[in-house]
C-alpha cells in the first residue's frame, strides 16, 4: 500500500499544473493571424531589411495590417509575391526589376588623399575629410556594402572597387542604404551597360586624380545612334527605353568608364 | 532582519550560485552575449526561483506530513517545469523580442540546476523553517544569477571590441573570464558577520 501515496500526490500534483497551465495557455494564447506565418515562409527569409521593416517576420506583419505592399520586398521571386497577393486575396500589379550597379569604377586607379590607418569601415574613412580617395565620389573599398549584403553578392574586387555579382544579387538594396558615398544605384533590368562613374567633376581635374574617371566629354553622347545617351551635369545619364545595346558608346569612351553588364 | 539581511547577502555573494557553486552553467555562458538578454534571463530566473521557492516551501510540507520526502527531487522538478511553462507564455505573450532573444534557454530553465539548487537547498540547509526564509533565500539566489551574468554579459560586450588572439576568440575567453570572475567572488567566501 505504500507506494499508493506517492502515486496519488505526484498524480494529484501533475493534475492540477496540468489543469493551471491548459487555463493559463487560452487566456495568455498569442493571437496570430495564421496569415503571417504563411507570408514568413514565402519571403526569402533572409533578413535583410530591404523592405524597411526589421525582418521577414516584421515585414509579414506589416503586409497583413495592410501597413505595407508584398511589392515593397525586392528579393522575393515573383512566383512568391503571387502567392502571398493570394493569400491577401489581392492582384499583384506589374513589378519593374531592376538591377543594382556601383557607379565607380575607380579603386586602386583613383589616387589617395591620405593613407589610412584604422579599423577600416568605409563610414568611418568617409568622415575623415570624406574618404581616403582624392576623388570625392571615389568607392571607398574598404567593403561596407559587401558587409552588409546579405547574399554575399558584393564583393570588393582585385582592382579595390566593389562589385556586384549580379547572378547572386536579389535587388534587396541594403547596399545602396550602406554605401557612404551613395554609389550604388537601381537601374532598370534592362540595362546592359552603365556609367561606372558619380564625379561631376570637369575633365581635368577628373583625369588628374582617377585614370578611369569620366571627364564629361561627352563624346558617347555624340556617338549614339538612338539619343539614349545625353550629357547632364558633366555625367553622362543614359536612357534605357531608347538603348539598342549597340555599344558603340562603350568602345568610344576614352576613359572606359561605360561598363558592360555581361 | 540581521537574520535576513545575512541570508540575502550570503545567497548574493558568498555562495553566488554560478560563481561559487557552480550551478546554472548553461544559461550563464548562453545568454550573456547581450545585456539586455541577459538581463531578461536573469529577471526571469528570479520570477521563477522566487516563485519555486514558495511552491516547493508547500510541497515539502505536503511530503513531510505523507511521510515520502524521498519524492522532493521529482515533485520539484514538477513543480519548476510547469512554473517555466508559464513564465514562457507570459513572456511570449507580454515580450515577443525578449521570447526569441532567449531561444532555447528560456524552456531549458527547466533543466537549469540552480533552480532545482535553490529548491533541494531550502529543504536542506535552512530545513524548511518559513515560507518567507524559502522565498527570500529564492529571489536572492536569482538576484545573485542576474548579478553573475550580468557582470559576464558586459565584459564579453567588450570583448566583442577588443582584438584578441584567435584561438582564445568566443568561448575561450568567455571561460577565462568566467574563471577570473568566479576567483574574485571567492574573496567573498570568507566574509563573517
Amino acid at each position: 500500500m505504500e507506494i499508493v501515496i506517492p502515486l496519488i500526490i505526484l498524480g494529484v500534483m501533475a493534475a492540477i499544473f496540468a489543469v493551471i497551465l491548459a487555463i493559463a495557455g487560452i487566456k495568455l494564447a498569442v493571437v496570430q493571424d495564421e496569415r503571417v506565418e504563411k507570408i514568413t515562409s514565402l519571403l526569402t527569409g533572409a533578413n535583410c531589411g530591404g523592405c524597411g521593416y526589421a525582418g521577414c517576420q516584421a515585414f509579414a506583419q506589416a503586409i497583413v495590417e495592410g501597413n505595407a505592399k508584398v511589392t515593397d520586398c525586392p528579393s522575393t521571386t515573383k512566383e512568391n509575391k503571387a502567392l502571398i497577393a493570394e493569400i491577401m486575396g489581392s492582384e499583384l500589379g506589374e513589378v519593374e526589376q531592376t538591377i543594382v550597379v556601383c557607379a565607380c569604377n575607380g579603386g586602386n586607379r583613383c589616387l589617395e588623399k591620405y593613407e589610412y590607418q584604422g579599423y577600416g569601415d568605409c563610414a568611418s574613412i568617409e568622415l575623415l575629410a570624406g574618404g581616403r580617395k582624392a576623388c570625392p565620389t571615389g568607392c571607398i573599398g574598404a567593403g561596407k556594402c559587401s558587409d552588409v549584403c546579405p547574399y554575399h553578392a558584393v564583393e570588393v574586387n582585385s582592382d579595390g572597387v566593389a562589385k556586384i555579382d549580379q547572378k547572386r544579387c536579389v535587388q534587396c538594396g541594403t547596399c545602396i542604404i550602406a554605401c557612404p558615398k551613395k554609389l550604388m544605384k537601381r537601374l532598370p533590368a534592362k540595362a546592359k551597360i552603365y556609367i561606372a562613374c558619380s564625379n561631376h567633376g570637369k575633365g581635368k581635374e577628373v583625369r588628374s586624380i582617377c585614370k578611369v574617371g569620366c571627364m564629361g566629354c561627352g563624346l558617347c553622347a555624340k556617338v549614339c545612334e538612338h539619343d539614349a545617351i545625353v550629357l547632364k551635369d558633366g555625367l553622362p545619364v543614359i536612357d534605357y527605353d531608347k538603348c539598342v545595346n549597340c555599344r558603340k558608346c562603350v568602345e568610344k569612351c576614352p576613359a572606359k568608364c561605360i561598363l558592360t553588364l555581361d | 532582519m540581521n537574520f535576513y539581511l545575512v541570508l540575502i547577502i550570503n545567497a548574493i555573494f558568498i555562495n553566488n550560485f554560478i560563481l561559487s557553486q557552480f550551478l546554472g552553467i548553461c544559461p550563464f555562458l548562453g545568454v550573456s552575449r547581450k545585456t539586455e538578454t541577459a538581463l531578461g534571463m536573469g529577471f526571469a530566473v528570479i520570477f521563477v526561483m522566487g516563485i519555486a521557492s514558495a511552491i516547493t516551501y508547500a510541497v515539502n510540507l505536503l511530503l513531510i506530513e505523507f511521510n515520502v520526502q524521498y519524492l522532493q527531487t521529482i515533485v520539484f522538478i514538477l513543480v519548476i517545469a510547469a512554473l517555466v511553462q508559464l513564465v514562457e507564455m507570459v513572456i511570449k505573450k507580454f515580450s515577443p523580442s525578449l521570447y526569441s532573444a532567449l531561444g532555447v534557454y528560456l524552456p531549458l530553465i527547466t533543466t537549469n540546476c540552480a533552480v532545482l539548487g535553490v529548491a533541494i537547498m531550502n529543504v536542506s540547509i535552512f530545513e524548511n523553517t518559513s515560507l518567507l526564509i524559502s522565498f527570500l533565500n529564492g529571489v536572492a539566489s536569482g538576484a545573485g544569477f542576474t548579478l553573475a551574468i550580468l557582470i559576464l554579459a558586459g565584459i564579453r560586450e567588450k570583448l566583442e571590441r577588443s582584438t584578441i588572439p584567435e584561438p582564445f576568440k568566443g568561448f575561450p575567453i568567455t571561460l577565462i573570464c568566467a574563471g577570473i570572475m568566479s576567483m574574485a567572488f571567492a574573496a567573498f567566501s570568507g566574509m563573517t558577520f
